[in-house]
């Protein structure tokens, strides 16, 4: 899922001051799960925001509102007749849903209240971690399921380098070294000689930006 | 004029609950301004029934359990 982390107080209210009616949106997917932009960090900045103004003794209307995810237009349906009703909306959605919705109503001011971070795992209660980096060429059947892109720092595509100390890299001794884990489960699986084949460097062509996909089933009506 | 605080307590049912109606049953006072807010368990108390009890004007929220 994607994570994201919420911005600090200040910054997200420097977005809106001077506005009356604002319009606190969450997405109910991967930055609820993550516990970032849900239902309940929606409620909690609007509160926090509905005291702050009060206590500048501004009157400002602070509402609420949490869709089930902000990056597919038809869950918008619920919400098209509210939001052209405030003077802005702060998502707490990931980057995606923030331009979805920025897209959908054009002459609304739309402010984030991430930071979008990562595409990762849970590892435990409150804690995440990333894992991907969509780099759209995926090595994964090669790495025993370790992504060397990833959790590499260096994102090599060959290791270990000579950097690997101990099953820590170089570059921060906190961080595993993705080669060192790579070697280990590949042991674990039996599959030492994988990691003797050299790989070749990494086609970043395909890695384009914007991407955009469109599912064959799909291709004629995009088209039209 | 003196500052009185509006203080919310969450308490628990089965332990600060009880605590607070020994309490009475003992005739020991505290301050009216106590507001108590029953659960049945402090597990359940999130951080947005913290803040709605500020934004009400408490000032001061404490949690017992």
């Amino acid at each position: 899922m994607i994570v994201g982390t919420r911005k600090p107080f200040e910054e997200i209210k420097s977005y809106v001051n001077g506005c009356e009616k604002i319009l606190v949106m969450g997405c109910g997917t991967c930055v609820s799960v993550c516990m970032a932009g849900g239902e309940k960090e929606v409620q909690l900045l609007a509160s926090q925001l509905r005291m702050a103004f009060e206590k500048e003794g501004k009157k400002v209307q602070v509402d609420e509102e949490t869709i089930q995810r902000q990056c597919d237009r038809e869950y918008f349906e619920t919400v098209k007749e509210k939001i052209p009703q405030y003077d802005v909306v702060i998502s707490m959605a990931c980057g995606a849903g923030v331009q979805m919705t920025a897209e959908l109503f054009e002459d609304r001011v739309i402010v984030p209240a991430l930071n979008t971070t990562f595409i990762g795992v849970a590892e435990g209660e409150g804690v995440w971690s990333e894992k991907c980096r969509a780099c759209a060429n995926c090595l994964l059947a090669e790495t025993g399921g370790i992504c060397p892109i990833t959790i590499c720092p260096k994102g090599l595509v060959n290791g270990p380098c000579g950097g690997t100390n101990h099953g820590k890299c170089e570059v921060d001794k906190d961080k595993d070294c993705a080669w060192t884990l790579i070697y280990q489960r590949l042991k674990t699986q039996g599959r030492l000689d994988a990691i003797r084949e050299i790989h070749p460097a990494k086609d970043y062509r395909v890695q384009t930006t914007p991407s955009k996909i469109v599912h064959r089933a799909y291709e004629e009506k995009e088209e039209a | 004029m003196a500052y009185d605080p509006k203080i919310v307590a969450f308490c628990c049912t089965y332990c600060a609950y009880s605590a607070a109606d020994l309490a009475g049953s003992m005739r020991l006072q505290y301050p009216p301004t106590v507001r108590m807010v029953k659960l049945l368990c402090t597990g359940k108390v999130e951080p947005i029934h913290l803040m709605k009890a500020f934004e009400a004007g408490a000032d001061a929220v404490f949690v017992a359990g």
